[in-house]
């Protein structure tokens, strides 16, 4: 597919107008923006996986938390630096990776699914129990090396990673690789029929996600400076990556981004009017029903409306 | 020794009643229900509600808590499977929204704090120095019951074979004269109810917290992977080794360990053997 050079024009907007976002908001919603960027990276790295593939993973946490624990464990246990340990991390990430192609070679749907969720739940005892001493036990740890100091630098910080993440991530899509993966998730068979080794676009699509998500949890570490069990491998922390991911649409790299945002702001104005868990009441009812309207997410909204628009004009 | 048998059993039972409405919907409707688990969070607290705050008689509780689920059930079928159309990846994320949404909706009547169940009978029975609560033995002797009546249901009624036909091939059903819609807004009910009851009895086990529904819903994942689609009898029998296992884990090496081995075991089976154990040959 080629690249015009409206595209990059587009994006070079985009990334001025972020950075420059720190001028125009107030540092608390400057914070809000960071943790959108950080779900942003998440969403992503979810929709490279099961977006594009179609082999949904209720357990990108497993992902997620195996970076974040890899290099908070190296650096507050080991006092490795912290340029040493986050790429570390993203290696580890990338193992565990190849633990979740394993059964992805043989199964599919729901029952892959499944597996994923699994995983998830796997880890979380685990980490709990085995060698609380490294982990932290149930309460996790805290006093991590953080990398930036502020809400200012803080976002400049998840800014970056986000929009090198998607960057990479489109420019990748937009070859060869990203056309056979979607094909994957419209009909396997055919791909194989093709002459195309499955196997490895898959493998290809699981280390990307991992590498992808390894990097995310990474980051996200060292930007709180705190890890527990009970917030990484929750529900509602993977509801929250795959919703943002589907409702601003899946398998386009524009979509996770537009969602993630959607969501961190809807859940941060509803924090006045409903301070606990019950938030989750309105945030996922809204979710529930722009998903039912149009599974393709916001991103399709926009588009139809766009269209629309261009043909009365 | 006894001891273990004995608490296995009780545990057992209770699995496999949880496991019941989810092997159901996987099997007819071939949909993964991920907001099964918050059918018994509902109907635990329906239970909590009427019997507990209200001071209604105890069976008025559990009916109510019965008549909501199925109520549910019937509902999500109408309202959320059919406008999909059976795309199921769809369904089951709308699913997992649902029970987020159901979660919070819980937060908001009830609050954040976990509440206890008195138990549905008081009193403890000792058994060969194990102690035996009453109302263990009785969600344990209920599930035994429900279940029995399950097997004959979809063995020999009418509505029961037009389920296993539905199961095994929609469409072959179809030509027959069934019609997949009714066939299929009878076991969402009949999975709804189930899974309220079942509630109850779990959360008796247990406690009464918003976050309940995971634990359960993982656990009939479990035995339904290991289990294999379409086996009630294979249900069963999962029910139990996951249940001694648990038991037995928690025993003999380190109780924190028990769930670590249920989720070693699917991530296993479905490696190894991704039909399941009992599974019909198909996927």
């Amino acid at each position: 597919m080629e690249l015009r050079w409206y595209h990059f024009a587009a994006w070079a907007a985009f990334v001025v107008f972020m950075f420059l976002m720190p001028e125009m908001v107030s540092k608390g919603t400057l914070r809000i923006f960071i943790f959108a960027n950080f779900l942003a990276v998440f969403a992503i790295s979810w929709d490279v996986l099961s977006g594009r593939t179609g082999y949904v993973s209720f357990g990108h946490p497993f992902l997620i938390g195996i970076g974040a624990y890899t290099t908070a464990i190296l650096t507050k246990r080991f006092d490795v630096p912290v340029e040493l340990s986050i790429p570390i991390a993203v290696i580890v990430t990338m193992i565990a990776g190849l633990l979740v192609v394993l059964p992805a070679l043989r199964i599919k749907g729901s029952y892959f699914a499944l597996i994923t969720l699994a995983y998830m739940e796997l880890i979380y005892q685990l980490v709990q129990v085995i060698r609380p001493d490294l982990t932290g036990g149930t309460r996790g740890m805290s006093g991590l090396p953080t990398l930036t100091r502020g809400a200012v630098n803080g976002y400049y910080m998840s800014l970056t990673l986000m929009v090198i993440v998607a960057f990479c991530v489109w420019l990748l899509m937009r070859t060869r690789i990203g056309t056979a993966l979607s094909a994957i998730g419209m009909n396997e068979e055919a791909v194989k029929g093709s002459g195309l080794s499955v196997t490895r676009l898959k493998l290809f699509a699981f280390l990307l996600s991992a590498l992808i998500a390894g990097l995310g949890g990474a980051f996200y570490v060292h930007y709180l400076g705190s890890i527990a069990p009970r917030a990484l491998f929750d529900i509602n922390f993977v509801f929250t990556i795959i919703v943002a991911a589907l409702i601003g649409g899946a398998s386009t790299t524009i979509g996770p981004i537009i969602g993630a945002f959607f969501l961190t702001f809807l859940l941060e104005y509803l924090r006045p009017y409903l301070p606990g868990a019950e938030r989750y009441f309105i945030y996922g009812g809204v979710a529930l029903l722009l998903y039912m309207y149009q599974p393709k997410g916001i991103y399709e909204i926009i588009n139809q409306g766009w269209s629309k628009v261009r043909a009365r004009s | 020794m006894t001891q273990i048998l004995i608490q296995g059993l009780l545990l057992s039972g209770l699995y496999a009643l949880i496991a019941m409405g989810f092997t159901l919907i996987f099997s007819v409707g071939r949909i993964l229900n991920l907001a099964y688990g918050a059918y018994l969070l509902i109907g635990g607290y329906t239970y909590f509600y009427f019997a507990q705050t209200l001071g209604m008689p105890k069976i008025a509780g559990v009916l109510l808590a019965a008549i909501l689920g199925c109520t549910m059930g019937i509902l999500k079928f109408k309202l959320l499977v059919k406008p999909l159309k059976g795309d199921h990846v769809a369904v089951e994320i709308s699913s997992l929204i649902l029970a987020v949404v159901l979660q919070a909706g819980v937060v908001l009547m009830f609050g954040d704090s976990s509440k206890i169940l008195l138990p549905i009978i008081p009193g403890v029975e000792r058994i060969a120095g194990a102690a035996v609560p009453y109302s263990n033995l009785f969600a344990a002797v209920a599930s035994w019951v429900i279940l029995i009546a399950l097997y004959f249901f979809v063995r020999k009624t009418h509505t029961g074979r037009a389920m296993q036909a539905v199961s095994m091939d929609p469409k072959g059903a179809a030509i027959s004269g069934i019609d997949a819609d009714r066939i299929n807004m009878i076991t969402w009910g009949i999975s709804g109810t189930l899974g309220a009851v079942a509630g109850v009895f779990f959360a008796s086990y247990t406690q009464l917290y918003p976050g309940m529904w995971v634990a359960p819903l993982i656990i009939a994942v479990a035995v339904v992977i290991v289990g294999g689609i379409g086996s009630i009898i294979g249900t069963l029998i999962v029910a139990h080794i996951i249940g001694f296992m648990e038991v037995m884990t928690s025993a003999f090496i380190a109780p924190e360990l028990r769930g670590v081995m249920t989720m070693a075991l699917i991530i296993g089976v479905l490696i190894l053997r991704p039909k399941g154990l009992f599974g019909r040959e198909e996927l």
